[in-house]
């Protein structure tokens, strides 16, 4: 592997393998030039289950309160959860230690302001600019800021967020037998109790042992839930759930094993909110077709951004959107609870709907429009990328172009958006069309570009 | 060396003003240097004293210890010998001390120690610091990092081996008045008092992180000042003050005089002589010399070493254990040979107590037996680098003394001799000068001119 592929310093903040490349000093850095950026007050800190969670909180932990930043630690906590709780307690800024759906052998920071969000592209900019500079705030003795912990609020409140827009006891009272896959992570305790005793659910989990290692690939894909599939038919469960390692990512299998593709899951999400709250829908530009469809049935706009949290987060605060996300990645964004992707909204949401239509999960799927769907990537050689979208673009003539990330090219039947990776030196290429035959010819023509 | 930047890397380890010298980045390299040193992963101690700098600083430890794969027992707020006697206690492999001692609060240092709670050696030392400067450290591999665990049971068992050494029932006779200076032996004094029934009476009893009471200095100044005049009002029979991480002590009698900090090591090196089986006592070049004379008293020797706790732990490593009666320094830092790895002011202190148990003196009734002697210490900061120059020029002012150059120039006349060297911890030149009986003013003020003349 090569040494970039093993430490990132960008933009998205510092992400690399521990042992070597992302040191506990990169992550004391990195926190000075955070807690330099949000200036003296609380930040929240929590981290995901990964081995090397606790050093990088004790790195981590020492460049706040250098800075002058009073630390809160809320220990083992979902992603979405450390955003919650930074909002609801007005804090400076929150900073979670994990790679999300990223081997084991990585971490990363992910990096939030005041309002719970991912640091917009400024903010970034800006931040990565003093860490370059190393211009950090050192406080003394006097003025040095304490650590508080506190593991118990965090969950409760970010729960208590999320059950406000569904209705608890029309959930309870159906007790819907659900499978969970916790990936061991940082979710895993805050799931089960939120499942069983929360809504009720006839709970049959597997890896929620968050002192264990991930059992299986951290990004639910459906090729890696194959456990889940089968304790689904073993089980006789309603709906299945799959989260990645800090929790903001979720999959969903129906109730005949079959897991539903991550696209489908947020188009659900969305039907679902339309249904109660009439209002624009945001997505990235990799998201299905199916999403400006099922927005037309409710007749609300569909405005896309570039792919990354941030972005979509961006592009919904300027929308005023009611529902968004990330399709490709499993990613559901309800403002309403916070603007972040939640895995715990998703659950939620879709028990919900399922209570109150009386439907399956799998008769949910079927509403959705048909797509068919493929992505893939290809290897990235640093100053081919200009060429090889001049190429793609000559190669679908008449095609309507969008050049805001990467460059996606769409038509009648069909789209293609090709990309380069913000977290991994490879290019993505997506593309979906109404019918297989379209979709192979589309994708393999652009492949063949490429 | 910079004078300005208040930060300094020595043989002794790291020490500076947090924010101003003391940055997260000389806190991770110093430990992840340490941790790659001590090689094979294992179990390091930690502990810290009070001071609010101190968590910032336990929390870049502990990664960078868990980063080279060493699991971390941190010990919470605890005196510095509670350290040393928790590594000896178990099977770790070393340990760090978070605390600036008897420095002002601003300030804060990493001391290292070795297997069973040894200083480390001169050599180490070195080794370390080349480390450091290499920046070469053996990180773990992301599955074999280490762990952290909190363990609060350190005070109650250094306790334990202390009340097998001293028989604490015996020392409840005593009054004694002590000022904790806000630091980490009000922890240990306070169960002394509350659980074995020493009549202890602490001033400055709160741990306290920003400000403490007073400069936390075991010297006679400052029990002068501090201790002294309250005496009387108590009607101790002795009175001790403590240095924040409680490895020092200084003493106060009866009667409410103040002691000179030099005394603490020559009345537990006539006890020790007295009790034997050691004859050797292990001592700094710029520490009285009232000490050879109580030792010759018992036909015992003093054997002089450079200042600095590598220097004494390179000295103990040459002689068998049972050879040494007592080392030390005139700081009021004493180890003795039940804990020949500590220097301990509460076991200083507690001996001290035993002596007068066993003696059935008051401690002035046993300063007055020593011939008196008088001691004068200044500072000169240092901002020249005329140094050797300096050093030069002294010496050929006093051509008639016997000079020892293992540490600045240290040089005996009959009744009197002088010592000016540079500061490992500060940017400073230390002269001091010493005369059985009256204090050697003219050759004091003579040498404090020689060494301002050259910081120009």
């Amino acid at each position: 592997m090569s040494r970039a592929h093993q430490l990132k310093i960008s933009v998205s903040g510092i992400r690399g393998v521990v042992g070597g490349f992302f040191t506990p000093n990169l992550a004391c850095a990195f926190a000075q030039a955070f807690g330099t950026y949000v200036g003296p007050g609380r930040v929240i800190l929590g981290r995901d289950t990964r081995s090397s969670g606790p050093m990088l909180e004790h790195a981590v932990t020492c460049g706040l309160l250098s800075a002058g930043c009073e630390v809160v630690k809320i220990g083992v906590a979902p992603t979405p959860t450390v955003q919650v709780f930074v909002d609801e307690t007005r804090a400076r800024g929150g900073i979670a230690i994990t790679a999300s759906h990223n081997p084991s052998e990585y971490n990363a920071l992910k990096l939030f302001n005041a309002e719970g969000l991912f640091f917009n592209h400024y903010e970034r900019g800006e931040l990565l600019e003093l860490y370059h500079q190393s211009a950090f705030t050192q406080v003394s003795n006097a003025d040095m800021p304490g650590i508080r912990f506190d593991t118990e609020s965090a969950p409760r409140l970010h729960i208590e967020r999320v059950l406000k827009h569904v209705n608890v006891d029309r959930i309870r009272a159906r007790r819907f037998r659900v499978a969970l896959d916790g990936v061991n992570g940082a979710g895993s305790e805050m799931s089960v109790r939120f499942l069983r005793d929360t809504l009720n659910c006839d709970l049959h989990a597997i890896s929620v042992s968050p002192d264990l290692p991930f059992p299986r690939e951290a990004e639910p894909k459906p090729e890696v839930l194959g456990d889940l599939r089968a304790l689904i038919l073993r089980e006789h469960c309603d709906i299945a759930f799959a989260q990645d390692p800090d929790g903001d990512r979720l999959a969903v299998g129906d109730e005949t094993g079959r897991i539903i593709d991550n696209d489908d899951v947020l188009a659900l999400a969305v039907d679902c909110v339309l249904h109660r709250l009439k209002g624009p829908v945001v997505v990235n530009l990799t998201t299905s077709s199916a999403i400006d469809d099922i927005a037309a049935r409710h007749g609300v706009r569909v405005y896309r951004s570039p792919v990354g949290e941030a972005n979509v987060v961006d592009r919904m605060k300027s929308a005023g959107a009611v529902i968004g996300g990330e399709g490709s990645n499993g990613g559901i964004i309800f403002p309403s609870v916070q603007y972040c992707r939640d895995s715990y909204t998703g659950m939620a949401m879709l028990l919900d709907r399922m209570a109150e239509t009386g439907m399956t999960a799998s008769q949910l799927a079927a509403t959705l429009p048909v797509y068919h769907r493929r992505l893939g990537k290809a290897p990235f050689e640093h100053g081919r990328l200009g060429a090889l979208m001049q190429s793609l673009e000559a190669g679908f003539p008449g095609a309507a172009t969008d050049r805001r990330d990467g460059l996606k090219l769409t038509m009648e039947d069909g789209w293609i958006h090709v990309r380069a990776s913000n977290t991994e030196p490879i290019l993505r290429i997506a593309a979906e069309a109404r019918t297989s035959d379209r979709l192979n010819e589309l994708y393999g023509q652009a492949e063949s570009l490429l | 060396m910079n004078a300005k930047i208040p930060l300094r890397i020595s043989q002794f380890g790291l020490r500076g003003v947090v924010g101003a010298g003391l940055t997260p980045t000389h806190v991770l390299d110093f430990s992840a240097a340490f941790a790659t040193m001590l090689g094979q992963p294992s179990k390091v101690i930690i502990g810290r004293d009070p001071r609010a700098s101190g968590q910032m600083i336990r929390e870049g430890v502990a990664s960078a210890l868990m980063a080279c794969g060493h699991d971390v027992i941190d010990l919470g707020i605890v005196s510095t010998p509670v350290i040393q006697h928790a590594i000896a206690d178990t099977d770790a492999r070393g340990g760090i001390s978070i605390g600036a001692s008897h420095m002002a609060a601003e300030w804060n240092a990493l001391k290292f120690f070795g297997e069973r709670g040894s200083y480390l050696s001169t050599a180490e030392a070195g080794e370390l610091l080349d480390i450091y400067h290499l920046k070469g450290f053996d990180f773990a591999r992301w599955d074999a990092l280490g762990s952290y665990s909190r363990d609060d049971s350190a005070i109650d068992r250094y306790i334990a081996n202390l009340a097998q050494v001293f028989d604490l029932p015996a020392l409840r006779r005593f009054r004694v008045l002590v000022d904790c200076c806000n630091g980490t032996s009000a922890l240990i004094l306070s169960i002394l008092r509350d659980r074995h029934g020493l009549d202890l009476v602490l001033i400055n009893e709160q741990t306290e992180g920003r400000a403490f009471a007073h400069e936390p200095a075991t010297d006679q100044r400052t029990v002068r000042m501090q201790l002294a005049p309250l005496m009387r009002h108590v009607g101790a029979d002795a009175g001790f003050l403590f240095d924040v991480d409680s490895d020092r002590v200084a003493l106060a009698t009866e009667s409410g005089e103040a002691v000179s900090e030099e005394m603490v090591l020559v009345l537990l090196a006539d006890e020790m002589l007295t009790l034997g089986p050691g004859d050797t006592i292990i001592a700094n070049l710029s520490t009285t010399a009232l000490l050879d004379e109580v030792a010759a008293s018992h036909s015992g020797r003093v054997v002089r070493v450079p200042v600095g706790r590598n220097a004494t732990a390179d000295a103990l490593a040459g002689f068998p254990p049972e050879k040494i009666a007592i080392a030390g320094e005139g700081t009021g830092a004493v180890m003795m040979p039940q804990f020949r790895f500590v220097y301990d002011g509460i076991a200083s202190m507690l001996a001290i107590l035993t002596m007068m148990h066993r003696r059935s003196q008051s401690l002035g009734s046993i300063l007055a037996t020593y011939p008196q002697y008088s001691i004068l210490k200044g500072e000169v900061p240092l901002e020249s680098h005329r140094i050797p120059q300096m050093m030069d020029d002294i010496e050929s002012r006093y051509p008639d003394a016997r000079k020892n150059n293992l540490d600045g120039l240290r040089a005996d006349f009959d009744n009197s001799w002088f010592h000016v060297r540079v500061s490992q911890t500060a940017p400073l030149v230390r002269v001091i000068a010493e005369q059985r009986g009256q204090p050697p003013t003219a050759l004091f003020d003579e040498l404090m001119d020689t060494v301002r003349s050259y910081n120009s």
